[in-house]
């Protein structure tokens, strides 16, 4: 605990795990396929991770304070529906449509985490019932079908997802936002006041309250990012596949949680790191990626995924245990 | 009682039909450390609890520096310097000490936009306090609370109430659960804080740690105060449990 070289304080970051993982995924995957580090299969890797890692950035926040939000995929799947379909029926602009579409995406965090704090509803129900709330809303909306996304072309398409080449490979400015937002969010997780509120509420929400932090504001906000994150990613993946269609993002609530976990992060609040959710990210789309690549049967993936899964909870919990053991 | 810190006049409280406070006055002096004593149930808890905000008395006053009080919450509690320090010591086992310490009243450098915590301040500030609670041991105000030992984690706590000039701070049990050793450097710290100018309630089963630190024992009995002014240098352990328990004293 109070050891002083370098190696021993890096063998007991709690991101070790899985950083390890990561390394041994990619020897793996290296030496078995030729085609792993190939420039094109990496800008297929940059396309979709940084979407589904802005999702898990707001999550890991919102889960270090204590709570989760089940209805991220869902809001990740309206906020495009809601910007289509006002672009598309000619009553507003894209900018207009955008700036709706995520004025609407943050009263969903709110109505979370109103529901949470104040009626002291678990956040596993109210998410619950938002995720069907919300992916019904952009079923109705749209009758099932998918909005035309082609049509368009905005300035403000190209700074969300433009495409560029740097080499042989295919980069979206979507990586860049998901670089910034890890900054900025690593940031406030470390190094602000904001940052100790959050881990703060979620590790011991009483004595927090007690000392005068404002744990009920806190989450609300925290809801709010993640939500608001989610519409964003959503957005994101719309324009870079052009199709906005109602049910994308289906199952994404479980994938991100998954990750953030995996990037040890405490289920229950208190513990978690940005830098351990962007490898958590990497280990199961790298994982995703690699398997199929490798010839495993792409139907097999969950089986792994679970695996990884579960030995990384094993894993973080013996570590924590053996943390308690000398106390 | 000419310089009086707190006073607390005709506190009541129920619970349904039962009376857990009846017509209860005290008052603590500055630099003075009052044991609060009385068996299961008496309502040193209740009192406390009044007292730090957690629960509401159903009538009576509470008054600081002579000048009434209304105590709503905690943070009102805190506000008026009135500190709890609870058996569990109410910290956040995963942030550091310094972070503890600081928590709700975080020192702030630079932009305020960037709201960045002033780490440098919080840990030398973190240094500076363990060792004047009397902490000998050299632990990195970095560490996390889970890593200390209950006597560590009361002293953390016992630190903080004193950084924030707390005038008055309530241990409850802050002795339940800790070894011979962490009892001793727990009563330690309640004396260099009164030395430092702080009043205290020192609320504990333990009658023998009580006698140790304290300067008057006030006893509760069935809600009811029953003794205010005991002077543990002019008594005995076995004249207070009589008090206590409400078996008549005979004077010794």
């Amino acid at each position: 605990m109070r050891s002083t070289s370098f190696f021993q304080r890096f063998l007991s970051r709690p991101e070790f795990g899985p950083f390890v993982l990561l390394v041994g995924e990619i020897v793996v995957f290296t030496t078995r396929s030729p085609a792993f580090l190939s420039a094109g299969n990496i800008s297929n890797l940059l396309a979709f991770t940084p979407e589904l890692g802005m999702i898990t950035l707001g999550m890991t926040l919102l889960m270090i304070s204590g709570e989760f939000d089940l209805s991220v995929g869902s809001v990740f799947g309206f906020a495009p529906i809601v910007m289509w379909t006002f672009y598309n029926t000619h009553i507003a602009s894209l900018e207009v449509g955008f700036m709706i579409a995520m004025l609407l995406a943050a009263l969903v965090g709110f109505t979370n985490g109103w529901l949470v704090t104040l009626l002291k509803i678990p956040s596993f129900l109210v998410t619950l019932g938002m995720l069907l709330v919300v992916r019904g809303t952009a079923l109705y909306i749209t009758d099932g079908f998918p909005q035309r996304t082609w049509m368009a072309s905005s300035a403000l398409m190209k700074v969300i997802v433009g495409e560029f080449s740097v080499g042989a490979l295919r980069i979206y400015a979507s990586l860049l936002w998901f670089i910034l937002f890890t900054v900025i969010l690593g940031y406030v997780l470390t190094q602000s006041k904001a940052g100790n509120w959050i881990q703060a509420s979620g590790g011991n929400a009483e004595a927090a309250r007690a000392r005068g932090v404002h744990v009920t504001r806190t989450k609300i906000s925290l809801f709010i990012l993640t939500a608001l994150i989610s519409a964003y990613s959503g957005v994101t993946s719309s324009i870079r596949v052009s199709a906005a269609n109602p049910n994308s993002g289906t199952g994404y609530e479980l994938e991100v949680i998954a990750m953030v976990v995996i990037g040890g992060t405490a289920l229950n609040g208190g513990r978690g790191t940005i830098i351990g959710t962007v490898i958590g990210v990497l280990i199961l789309r790298i994982m995703r990626n690699g398997i199929v690549l490798v010839g495993v049967p792409g139907l097999a993936y969950n089986i792994f995924i679970g695996s990884i899964i579960l030995g990384m909870m094993a894993l973080h919990s013996w570590l924590e245990r053996r943390h308690h053991a000398g106390t | 009682m000419t310089n009086e810190l707190v006073r607390m006049e005709h506190i009541n409280k129920y619970f349904g039909r039962v009376q857990a406070l009846n017509d209860v006055t005290l008052s603590v002096c500055h630099n003075e450390i009052v044991g609060l004593l009385g068996d299961n149930g008496a309502g040193k808890s209740t009192l406390i609890k009044v007292l730090s905000g957690a629960l509401r008395a159903d009538s009576g006053d509470i008054y600081m520096h002579g000048a009434k009080v209304d105590i709503r919450n905690t943070t009102d509690a805190i506000a008026q310097g009135i500190e709890t320090i609870y058996q569990d010591s109410a910290l956040v086992t995963q942030l550091s000490i310094a972070r503890n310490l600081f928590l709700g009243r975080e020192p702030v450098k630079g932009l305020r936009l960037l709201d960045r915590l002033d780490q440098d301040a919080m840990n030398e500030a973190a240094r500076k306090l363990l060792k004047q609670v009397g902490i000998k041991k050299e632990i990195p105000p970095t560490t996390p609370i889970s890593a200390l030992s209950g006597g560590e984690r009361q002293a953390v706590a016992i630190a903080r109430a004193m950084h924030f000039e707390s005038d008055l701070i309530i241990l409850d049990e802050p002795t339940n659960n800790l070894g011979v050793e962490e009892t001793q450097s727990v009563l330690h710290f309640v004396r260099n804080a009164r030395d430092s100018g702080h009043s205290c309630i020192f609320i504990a089963h333990n009658i023998y740690h009580v006698f140790q630190v304290v300067d008057r024992i006030i006893v509760l009995r069935r809600g009811k105060k029953v003794a205010d002014d005991i002077d543990p240098k002019q008594t005995t352990i076995e004249a207070v449990e009589h008090i206590i328990t409400g078996m008549t004293l005979t004077p010794s």
